[in-house]
């Protein structure tokens, strides 16, 4: 009967959907890096510690306020006792696990053997229980039971805690974990020093009235402190022999801080470029809006430094490292990642829609190019995708692979010629006008809800004041380019106004135009 | 028509786009390959030059006071030896040569070619452009290089036109309706914006170029008003 009603139970909890909802919500703002709540959650759990610190530092030589106190030893128990059990929740499914075993054991035709499932939930749970960061937030509970006073230093162990929340730790652990085997060895060899130096030294010394080490802890101190190379001076050998045990145990300290240093320094050295394209990583998921180059050539080095230069943030990946370099060299976040692969894109933890302004496929290949925009496309219909176009065969293709926008050099190179021949001054004239080293500027200015209630028509504007063509209005709702409007042209919610003039005046233009608004 | 004869030399993807772009502006093109494959496998006729060539043939045949030379070479350095032979021999040809980057195209310039096309920048600028400020770059497209009824043109005060003299601030251009005037290039070359110092205190003379946007057939109204022609002049000019 209790075996049925458990079972029950189990398959309700595992096919309820505000139940997993739940337990999805607790584990997104607990251990989902991605969450942006969790960084919140983190935030408060961390102030908690350093209040519980603060207190056990004040009450060493001062009076605790009796609120203070209760707060840092129930409450602020309370709090990560609750954080515990949520963690330990959220770690495993303990209704997955009966469920599984009870599909298992019906599929046999055998009778369902709760005992081994709530065996192995109690493996799983175990497992995580004695992780040590798991053991830390335990210990970090325990100073709920102040009164017993050896429990209270237990506070310390919410420091210990800072470690889950800071990630700078959590890197330097997995940095040192590559070198594991290096510094167990390192840790016999020392091990061994110290023990066969101490007891050297205590038999050296131990028996001399006139030493300070009188009993074999004070030699194990010493040895520790002399192979460290810290060398306090409260304790040193005052016999032949124990001076030179102490000789002995000074270059080996040598020998031990050196072989430590270059273990630190090799393995940071080693991990570096990982650490480093972690930290692009984290960057880069945090921007809000920004280019997407794939590929780092000649074209794209150009564009990326235009687009910067225009205030925008500015991803390259590309599969080359010398690329990868120089783009680094530049000064933009570079990935040495595969713009033809899915995972790169998944690596990069960015919301398409979201973030991306637009993807740049620039590689002067267009096998590259269609490969990179099949790729994107095969996971993401919407983002713009622009694309360079070297060989004008290829233009269906492109088109094909999903690319909104081609940009083909040669066909450029004619028309630029062919206006060249016909009409030079003019030609120059626009160019210059799109050119980012020109003082007279082309510029679009967006109108508002704001200045489209104080400025109903195109004769309000009074651009001429302020010396600025306006070419003409970009209508909106019609898509239509109206070339120099009348005066009594109406101006609406989310047109652009097309004007040409000096950067300086066209800004003090917008200006113009946003603060009557305020002032209005 | 402005130039008789077009002298392309290379003939690669460039000279493809350019002899369609500009075929029915010349009365003759030629073209120069340096290889003899290009000659063979090719169905119009080509020319094979050689880097050394003192073009006496060209000398004689060409006349290249109304010719314009293309140097659209793929290496760069030949490129450059190319525009630097031309420039030596021809001191008055108007040479266009397309640059990889803005590296080659100082050099370019240095070897005396009239104009350089630098692939990457103006590759770039166009894409940055399509990105930051679609609608304008949709706009100039279209004017310059799109059969749009918007066009770009330059207008030569002629001495009939009765704006001679004038304050170029002073015109009223309201009425002359649905032009608007870009620029003003006067006698130094330079072209000046409409709105700047020096063009508000400019005085109209003959020979003066004015640059205008408009519907092709307001700008004929324009000419027939100001008494001044359509005009196309290769010289060096900047902005």
């Amino acid at each position: 009967m209790l075996k049925r009603w458990i079972l029950d139970f189990a398959y309700y909890l595992d096919t309820s959907k505000s139940y997993q909802k739940r337990k999805r919500f607790f584990y997104n703002i607990l251990e989902n890096e991605k969450n942006k709540y969790k960084k919140y959650i983190d935030l408060f759990m961390v102030f908690l510690i350093f209040i519980s610190v603060a207190v056990l530092i004040r009450e060493v030589k001062h009076h605790i306020n009796d609120y203070l106190l209760f707060f840092s030893n129930y409450v602020i128990s309370f709090i990560f006792f609750v954080e515990y059990i949520l963690r330990l929740w959220v770690s495993s499914s303990v209704s997955k696990i009966i469920v599984n075993r009870a599909e298992h054991d019906s599929f046999l035709h055998r009778d369902v053997n709760l005992y081994k499932a709530f065996k192995e939930v109690l493996h799983v749970k175990l497992l995580y229980m004695l992780k040590p960061k798991v053991i830390i937030d335990f210990f970090a509970i325990l100073p709920f039971f102040h009164e017993l006073r050896l429990l209270r230093i237990f506070i310390l162990f919410r420091v210990f805690k800072l470690f889950r929340y800071a990630k700078s730790f959590q890197t330097l652990s997995s940095v040192l974990a590559t070198k594991k085997f290096e510094f167990l060895t390192l840790g016999i060899f020392a091990s061994v020093v110290i023990f066969v130096s101490s007891v050297l030294i205590y038999v050296m010394e131990g028996n001399n009235p006139n030493s300070p080490i009188n009993t074999f802890y004070e030699a194990i101190y010493w040895a520790i402190v002399t192979i460290s190379t810290v060398g306090y001076g409260d304790i040193i050998p005052v016999s032949h022999e124990g001076r030179f045990v102490a000789m002995l145990v000074i270059m080996a300290g040598i020998a031990v801080l050196a072989f430590t240093t270059s273990l630190f320094v090799s393995a940071f050295t080693e991990k570096l470029d990982e650490i480093k394209e972690v930290k692009t990583i984290e960057d880069v998921s945090k921007l809000k809006k920004f280019y997407l180059i794939c590929g780092y050539e000649q074209v794209a080095r150009e564009v990326a430094r235009k687009l910067s230069n225009n205030g925008n943030r500015v991803i390259v990946i590309d599969e080359n490292t010398e690329r990868i370099a120089l783009a680094k060299k530049d000064g933009y976040s570079a990935l040495n990642y595969n713009p033809g692969r899915v995972d790169s894109y998944e690596k990069l933890n960015i919301d398409m829609e979201k973030q991306v302004k637009a993807i740049l496929c620039l590689r002067e290949d267009d096998i590259e190019n269609v490969y990179t925009a099949l790729t994107i496309r095969s996971f993401n219909k919407n983002v713009f995708i622009l694309s360079l176009l070297i060989n004008n065969s290829n233009r269906k293709k492109l088109n094909f692979a999903g690319i909104n926008s081609i940009v083909y050099p040669q066909e450029l190179v004619g028309l630029i010629t062919k206006e060249l021949v016909g009409k030079p001054v003019a030609f120059e004239v626009i160019h210059e006008l799109r050119s980012e080293t020109a003082d007279v500027k082309i510029d679009e200015l967006g109108i508002t809800q704001r200045i489209a209630e104080n400025f109903a028509t195109v004769s309000e504007l009074g651009n001429k004041d302020f010396r600025v063509v306006l070419l003409g209005i970009y209508k909106h709702k019609t898509d239509h380019f109206l070339f120099n409007p009348l005066d009594s042209t109406l101006l609406e919610v989310g047109d652009y106004l097309l004007v040409i003039g000096y950067e300086v005046f066209i800004l003090e233009f917008e200006k113009y135009l946003h603060t009557k608004v305020n002032n209005g | 028509m402005a130039k008789s004869t077009a002298l392309i030399f290379g003939y690669n993807k460039y000279s493809h786009e350019i002899i369609a772009n500009v075929k029915d502006k010349y009365e003759s093109i030629r073209i120069f390959s340096l290889l003899e494959e290009d000659i063979q496998n090719s169905s119009i006729d080509i020319e094979l030059f050689d880097l050394s060539d003192e073009w006496t043939e060209i000398h004689k045949n060409v006349d290249l006071g109304s010719s314009m030379a293309f140097c659209v070479l793929e290496s760069t350095a030949e490129n450059i030896f190319l525009t630097i032979s031309l420039r030596a021999n021809f001191k008055d040809l108007t040479i266009i040569a397309i640059a990889s980057n803005e590296e080659s195209a100082n050099k370019l310039k240095m070897a005396g070619a009239t104009k350089v096309i630098p692939l990457v920048e103006t590759t770039s600028d166009i894409i940055t452009n399509m990105l930051e400020k679609p609608i304008s770059n949709k706009v100039l497209h279209s004017i310059l290089y799109e059969e749009s009824a918007l066009k770009i043109a330059q207008i030569k005060i002629s001495k009939e036109s009765h704006f001679n003299d004038e304050q170029l601030t002073s015109i009223d251009w309201t009425r002359y309706n649905g032009i608007i005037v870009l620029s003003v290039m006067h006698e130094d070359k330079k072209s000046e914006f409409i709105y700047s110092s020096k063009a508000k205190r400019h005085i109209i003379k003959e020979g003066d170029i004015l640059v205008i946007v408009g519907y092709e057939e307001d700008i004929k109204e324009f000419e027939n008003k100001i008494g001044s022609k359509r005009y196309v002049n290769w010289s060096n000019w900047s902005w």
